[in-house]
């Protein structure tokens, strides 16, 4: 493939590009989607293709084409200058790039059984017991999905890299939705929209639905007959899967050098961090330890080579409540003047790579939820993300969840509905005072990551465990 | 188009006897600049090429897709559907396929944008903003839609459209406007920019103030996050049958003032005449004086719920997706801009919405915020910019009987954060809006 990609590549240089890279992609995807014990969807998806990418002065020219003919991929190098030089009637400085090693090299997921090799049949039937059961317990509807995406990537550039990765995704859910008299309560497992890991089959095994069927289906059901979230400033536990979101929402976005930049303001919006003030804005308590780590074993942003080239790396974004660090790429870290994280990546061929969360996890602590709960006189225990809005400067949001416990004198005693919270996010993360430890740290999965123009999907990982925030604002209802 | 001719005459003579088959293609060529910082940054174009294959023998169904690349044998692609037609599971939901009388040939060439032009669109916008920072994008598509199958359909169509949207900043403020149309030329680029740096010079230095429930009127990018929710979650038959949608027909749910049309047969609507299963589009009455009307059906939906299908199958999604309305415009009223302001005593102008997500589909309650424009108005004039609110309310009860004092007289293609606007609305102004929140959370 390294020829191919090459002819593309050189096209671009000799029509005087400064830089041209490009990827092309084998893109295989399997989507079962299932409610109430019948199949709803069943799609197996291949795709193949190259995405060029020219530097031409202040702007990225990027051409992509599913024809792989050699004078198409010599076209589309030409192509992807000529769109970059058509930037230059509204231009501005010329865009520096970092430097990064040479590499030649390749990369596989450690995986058990790869998800493709296994018989859609057993996937099917694992969704099709799982929601069958639901249903059967009560539920008004069950739905269950699992996807699977096997991508191999080769990428070159014009300065030399010569890199194969195989990157294997899998996950899934199950979910049971309670329809009441004007309302709907749903619970799911192992988080909203499902959990996805890179590895094989093993994943979703590593799920055991079959042990949440009951669970998931009675409580869907309490919801509908459970007291309202209270409302106030109290006490707010939350469950490993909400923090992940937060993170995500509150953080993740935030530290995106791109937006910090300016260069996603039209869409995605940018960030309340000014980068005069990297290494010395308090971000929270001094509980917070943010990293960002494309080298966790299983996690879904794990990689060994960004689709820059740069190699995966573990990053402080926050040091002990101090804001140390950010997601780049190799332009904006060059404008920014730090060292390029490897952090870019693109949602397929057809896409222009971009700043991406990798896994942006928070470190354990030394707590556990049992204990959290033990000390805690009055709060809310919030479960399993369901609405999440932030603004755009990731400091105003309000986060609903699926299910909420009130905790009182540190004991729970009662399931309540509607659970809501809202805040501002340095107050919020100021106000983290408990944190359960390594035993209860997960690496949480999100799949489907909104960002750019033409819109893309990304995959991000979050590790978290669960936490407490101190005197926050509960029970937001319209 | 030659590649479709020669997939399907590949694949046609490779599908068993007694299988039903459903073929499409989709070819696109997209185009994107993107321009942050007053300066293009980014500037995309992609070609693709993607085709599906649904297969349904003994009650079993499967649906497999590639694009051309990845296709590379017909006849190994249908073989490798054909096997995993054999662990499919019974699929209750099929609902057959269109026959020949629903064909349509719409194919036309239509020619495509080019950087150069695009980025004159930016240049126009841009320029407009003065000293400000400019950010946004100008894009333009066109796509050919191929549909064939074993009950003689044969349709084919061809659509285009292009957009501009962006934003000025200055160091307290942003002013945002859209515009969207068939063809790059039909842009107005000017006037977009020029009405986004208003809202922005006009927002400078904005105050905050208490948040609770206001008197609003609604800008048009707005109007259409509201309709989108609507659309998606509401008149989506698929949300009926899920249990979550609050959209019961023959009811009076709306304000009589609300009237809404998918309109895919009229001249100037952006996109396909056809659905994704290849029938020909109907202009549909979704609201008629405040009175649910329709849902957005497919084949699947309209046989579950023993209703007509609307042909709102969308491609690429396949059914999962239920039926989604892609041409709707709410009816404009008679009264404009200016006359709604002068005749709010104390109340908030919103321009634009922002990440907008559902706590509870039925209800419709959403949470939100307002950006890039919101003033308030006291005694009939916009006195001041304001800050960020955060909003919780009920989109249905936003649109409910006695809560629209009145509609505006000038529709526009509007966007939303969900992606390129191709709903045509008016402004709206509400009798109560609930703000749940301010700056400070």
């Amino acid at each position: 493939m390294f020829s191919e990609i090459n002819l593309s590549i050189d096209s671009a240089i000799s029509s005087g590009a400064k830089y041209a890279d490009a990827r092309i992609l084998i893109s295989k995807s399997r989507n079962i989607a299932a409610k109430n014990g019948e199949i709803e969807n069943l799609n197996e998806n291949e795709k193949i293709g190259i995405g060029v990418r020219a530097l031409v002065g202040s702007s990225w020219g990027f051409y992509s084409t599913y024809d792989l003919s050699n004078e198409s991929l010599k076209q589309a190098g030409k192509k992807s200058f000529e769109i970059a030089k058509a930037s230059s009637t509204v231009s501005g400085e010329e865009l520096p790039f970092a430097d990064i090693p040479v590499v030649e090299d390749s990369y596989t997921t450690p995986h058990d059984e790869n998800p493709f090799s296994v018989s859609s049949s057993e996937q099917i039937d694992l969704l099709l017991s799982s929601t069958e059961k639901m249903k059967k317990l009560g539920s008004s509807r069950a739905f269950g999905r699992l996807d699977f995406w096997d991508t191999e990537k080769w990428f070159a550039s014009s300065q030399g890299h010569k890199i194969y990765q195989n990157i294997i995704e899998s996950g899934g859910g199950i979910s049971s939705l309670s329809v009441g008299d004007g309302e709907t309560q749903i619970r799911s497992y192992p988080q909203s929209f499902g959990e996805y890991r890179t590895g094989g089959w093993e994943v979703v095994k590593s799920f055991e639905f079959e042990n949440h069927l009951e669970r998931l289906s009675q409580e869907s059901q309490r919801l509908l007959v459970a007291p309202q979230c209270p409302q106030g400033t109290m006490d707010l536990i939350l469950e490993g899967s909400q923090l992940a979101l937060q993170i995500h929402e509150s953080v993740g976005h935030a530290i995106e050098l791109d937006r910090i930049l300016g260069w996603e303001a039209a869409y995605a919006g940018t960030s309340h961090l000014d980068l005069k003030k990297l290494n010395k804005h308090k971000y929270g308590s001094e509980l917070m330890n943010i990293i960002a780590d494309a080298t966790l074993p299983g996690a879904l942003a794990t990689f060994k080579y960004d689709d820059e080239g740069t190699p995966a790396q573990r990053v402080d974004i926050v040091k002990e409540g101090i804001w140390t660090g950010v997601l780049s790429g190799r332009d904006s870290a060059a404008v920014a003047g730090v060292p390029p994280g490897g952090m870019v990546r693109a949602d397929g061929f057809g896409r222009l790579p971009m700043v991406r969360m990798t896994n942006v996890g928070l470190l354990p602590g030394d707590s556990s939820l049992e204990e959290i709960i033990e000390a805690t006189d009055e709060g809310v225990y919030m479960e399993t993300n369901r609405s999440w809005s932030i603004d755009d400067l990731r400091l105003n949001f309000q986060f609903g969840c699926e299910a909420g416990w009130l905790v009182k004198n540190g004991k729970i005693i009662d399931m309540v509905k509607n659970p809501t919270y809202t805040g501002i996010t340095p107050e919020f993360w100021g106000n983290m005072d408990m944190l359960s430890g390594e035993e209860e740290w997960i690496f949480w999965g999100t799949p489907n990551c909104g960002k750019g123009q033409p819109s893309q999907i990304g995959h991000t990982g979050h590790p978290a465990s669960p936490a407490r925030f101190k005197n926050t604002r509960i029970g937001v209802r319209g | 188009m030659k590649i479709w001719e020669d997939l399907l005459q590949d694949i046609e003579k490779n599908i068993p006897s007694g299988t039903e088959c459903e073929l499409k293609m989709m070819h696109s060529k997209s185009a994107l600049t993107r321009f942050a910082n007053s300066q293009i940054h980014q500037n995309v174009d992609e070609e693709s090429a993607d085709v599906f294959l649904t297969l349904h023998k003994d009650s079993k169904t499967i649906t497999i897709s590639a694009n051309l690349t990845a296709l590379k044998n017909p006849m190994e692609f249908v073989s490798k559907a054909m096997d995993s037609l054999k662990s499919s599971p019974i699929d209750k939901g099929w609902a057959g396929l269109p026959d020949s009388s629903e064909s349509f040939s719409g194919l036309s060439k239509i020619d495509e944008s080019t950087p150069d032009e695009r980025a004159n669109k930016v240049k126009e916008f841009v320029s407009e903003g003065k000293q400000m920072n400019a950010a946004g994008y100008c894009s333009s598509y066109t796509n050919n839609y191929f549909v064939w199958n074993t009950n003689g359909l044969n349709s084919s169509d061809s659509s285009s459209s292009a957009f501009i949207d962006g934003i000025f900043r200055t160091e307290s403020s942003a002013g945002s406007s859209h515009r969207g149309g068939i063809l790059l030329s039909d842009i107005k680029a000017q006037q977009a920019g020029n009405e986004a740096a208003k809202l922005a010079i006009d927002g400078e230095n904005p105050e905050d103030i208490e948040p609770g429930n206001y008197e609003v009127i609604l800008g048009h990018e707005a109007v259409s996050t509201i309709l989108v929710f609507l659309g998606v979650y509401g008149f989506n038959a698929k949300s009926k049958i899920d249990g979550m949608s609050p959209i019961n027909l023959d009811e009076k749910q709306f304000d009589e003032q609300i009237n809404l049309i998918d309109t895919p047969e009229d001249d100037d609507s952006i996109g396909f005449k056809i659905d994704a299963s290849g029938a020909k589009k109907k202009n549909l009455e979704i609201v008629k004086d405040g009175v649910s009307k329709s849902y957005f059906h497919t084949r699947r939906t309209a046989k579950e719920l023993n209703a007509e299908n609307t042909f709102h199958e969308l491609f690429g999604w396949g059914e999962n997706f239920g039926g989604i309305g892609t041409n709707l415009k709410l009816l404009g009223g008679n009264v404009s801009r200016e006359e709604m302001i002068k005749s709010v005593k104390k109340g908030i102008y919103i321009n634009e919405f922002w990440y907008c997500r559902v706590l509870d589909p039925i209800t419709q309650v959403v949470t939100g915020l307002n950006r890039n424009g919101s003033f308030l108005i006291e005694n009939g004039k916009i006195t001041k910019p304001i800050g960020r609110l955060r909003f919780t309310q009920s989109f249905m009860a936003s649109l409910a009987p006695g809560n629209i004092l009145s509609v505006g007289n000038k529709s526009r293609y509007a966007d939303s954060e969900f992606g390129e606007g191709m709903l045509r609305v008016p402004a709206l102004h509400l009798k109560e809006f609930n703000f749940t929140g301010g700056v400070s959370g």
